[in-house]
């Protein structure tokens, strides 16, 4: 009887504690992002953007989404910027080996 | 008289080697049957050596559920990766052999290779590594991003101490019942850790009257393939009791995506963590230290190769030894005995009760949320902390009700803080009976 009003008090001890350890790691990443966003609130501030603002400056799990895929296709479409004229030069080099009989298949056999 | 001569010579001749002959086959029958039982001797020696003569019917039981557990694992893929080297284990360790001949084999033989691998388990090397792995394959920003999960991961602890009162009430010694109920976790490493510094045979825990040291008992077998088992069992003990405790309105519930997590955060989590939570609970330092080295490896984003190893070829090793030992411990006269089938109740009694713990927890929480932050409770079913196969029921549940309803990401939150909250719980327990 002893030993289980002891451990009765282990457990509300220990059940307190462990919820007490959460709850505090869970009031540090609460208030952790607000912690951070401060710097990028004081520059967005300064650049004079509306959103400094925002009580949530943190981008949504959507957002995010949006945002790479624009940079995906973005850079997936990237190529070197071009003149758009298209000019047709005429090559100076006028033979050609594409039908030469030399390299045919079809030589006499040399005996 | 010639004739008379050579007729005698001839008999006597005949009488000399009919002696000779006799008395050689009369040696040879000697020798025969000398040898033959020489060979008899050595048969029967050899004979006493084998597993047919040292064979028990506890031996039988033990490989029966050995090859179960196999067979579990191979034909319905439950925790293949710690069923099929816990069950090759137990054959192991019940092969049946003389146990007075110094052998040196069996695992509890001093000097024996499975003494010397099973020595990590008794000294609670192999959980921290294990841990190690785990902190460095484990994404934190689902926890991150809605931290109000972490206290789901604490309220799954319920099991834990209403099965260490379970077993208070049943006779164990206080050390005995805090290594028991453990298994309320749901976290294998962390029962294997309590169980080696609390109940691992060796450990004294008072004085007869005649003032003889009384021993704990050493329930390590008994305790780790009782949560792995479980474990191994999640989906089918959990989904019966989340769906009990949730309406179907709850299950349908839809939560908000999470937001995107910096780097920065998920760099800061593992250092603020552990400096939290070892603050708080000292004792469990090798647990939540390794847990959150292995993290911050990961999350650095510096130390790649380091996080490489963790994750993958050290946390395979331990996990070969450290099914393996487990299993092999579970030697049929030690495993087979009263206890074992109390703590195997108390076990499922345990993790039914963490289970409803969470589920209930998060519908509490509910009340005090505002509709749009509100939290299906199947996912409280998670904070038992079975990574990941308690989210992923919680996702199947999930979508049973609707398939377009997603949950496993949201799982994974309280699912991560229940390995946190039960090395938490863990620690504390070895403070108080340690």
């Amino acid at each position: 009887m002893e030993q289980l009003s002891y451990g009765i008090l282990i457990s509300i001890v220990g059940y307190s504690v462990t919820l007490l350890t959460l709850a505090l790691l869970y009031y540090a990443f609460r208030y952790l992002p607000k912690l951070l966003h401060l710097q990028i609130r004081r520059r967005l501030q300064k650049l004079g953007h509306h959103v400094a603002h925002n009580e949530d400056l943190s981008v949504k799990g959507d957002e995010a989404a949006a945002i790479a895929m624009a940079l995906h296709l973005y850079f997936n479409e990237l190529h070197d910027e071009e003149s758009t004229r298209i000019t047709i030069r005429k090559i100076p080099k006028t033979y050609s080996p594409w039908s030469s009989k030399i390299f045919g298949m079809r030589h006499p056999i040399r005996r | 008289m010639k004739k008379a001569g050579v007729i005698f010579f001839v008999i006597a001749l005949l009488a000399t080697l009919h002696g000779l002959i006799a008395r050689s086959d009369q040696q040879q029958a000697d020798v025969q049957s000398e040898t033959t039982h020489q060979v008899s001797e050595a048969v029967g020696t050899f004979f006493h050596y084998t597993g047919f003569a040292n064979f028990t019917a506890g031996h039988g039981i033990m490989i029966a559920v050995g090859l179960l557990f196999i067979f579990l694992a191979i034909k319905y893929e439950y925790e293949p990766l710690l069923l099929v080297p816990i069950g090759t284990g137990i054959i192991i360790g019940n092969i049946p052999f003389q146990a007075g001949a110094g052998l040196q084999i069996g695992i509890y033989e001093p000097g024996s290779v499975l003494n010397y691998l099973y020595y990590g388990v008794v000294k609670g090397i192999y959980p921290p590594l294990i841990f190690l792995g785990i902190g460095a394959m484990t994404d934190f920003s689902s926890l991150i991003s809605n931290p109000r999960l972490m206290l789901l991961g604490a309220a799954a602890q319920l099991g834990i101490f209403t099965t260490f009162l379970g077993a208070l009430i049943l006779g164990f010694h206080p050390a005995e019942a805090g290594a028991i109920g453990i298994i309320g976790g749901a976290d294998g490493p962390t029962a294997i850790f309590l169980a080696s510094r609390l109940a691992n045979g060796v450990r004294e825990i008072g004085q007869t009257v005649g003032g003889d040291p009384v021993y704990a008992r050493n329930l390590i077998g008994p305790i780790a393939i009782a949560a792995y088992s479980y474990m191994a069992l999640v989906p089918v003990i959990q989904p019966p009791i989340m769906r009990l405790l949730t309406t179907r309105r709850e299950r349908l519930m839809r939560m908000k995506p999470p937001r995107a997590v910096s780097r920065t955060e998920k760099m800061l989590f593992p250092i603020v963590g552990l400096i939290l939570t070892t603050f708080i609970s000292p004792s469990a330092l090798p647990l939540l230290g390794m847990l959150f080295f292995g993290n911050l490896l990961k999350e650095s984003g510096v130390t790649k190769r380091l996080a490489e190893t963790s994750r993958t070829a050290l946390i395979d090793i331990v996990t070969i030894i450290l099914g393996l030992t487990v299993g092999a411990s579970t030697q049929a006269d030690v495993f087979l005995t009263p206890q074992s089938v109390m703590i195997f109740a108390l076990g499922a009694f345990a993790f039914g009760v963490s289970t409803a713990g969470g589920v209930l927890f998060a519908k509490v929480m509910n009340l005090f949320l505002k509709p749009e932050d509100r939290i299906n409770p199947l996912i409280g079913a998670a904070g038992v902390s079975a990574v990941p196969d308690s989210a992923r029921v919680a996702q199947l549940e999930g979508l049973r009700e609707d398939p377009s309803n997603h949950l496993l990401m949201h799982a994974m939150a309280p699912n991560v803080a229940g390995v946190i909250g039960s090395a938490v719980v863990a620690g504390l327990l070895l403070s108080f009976l340690g």
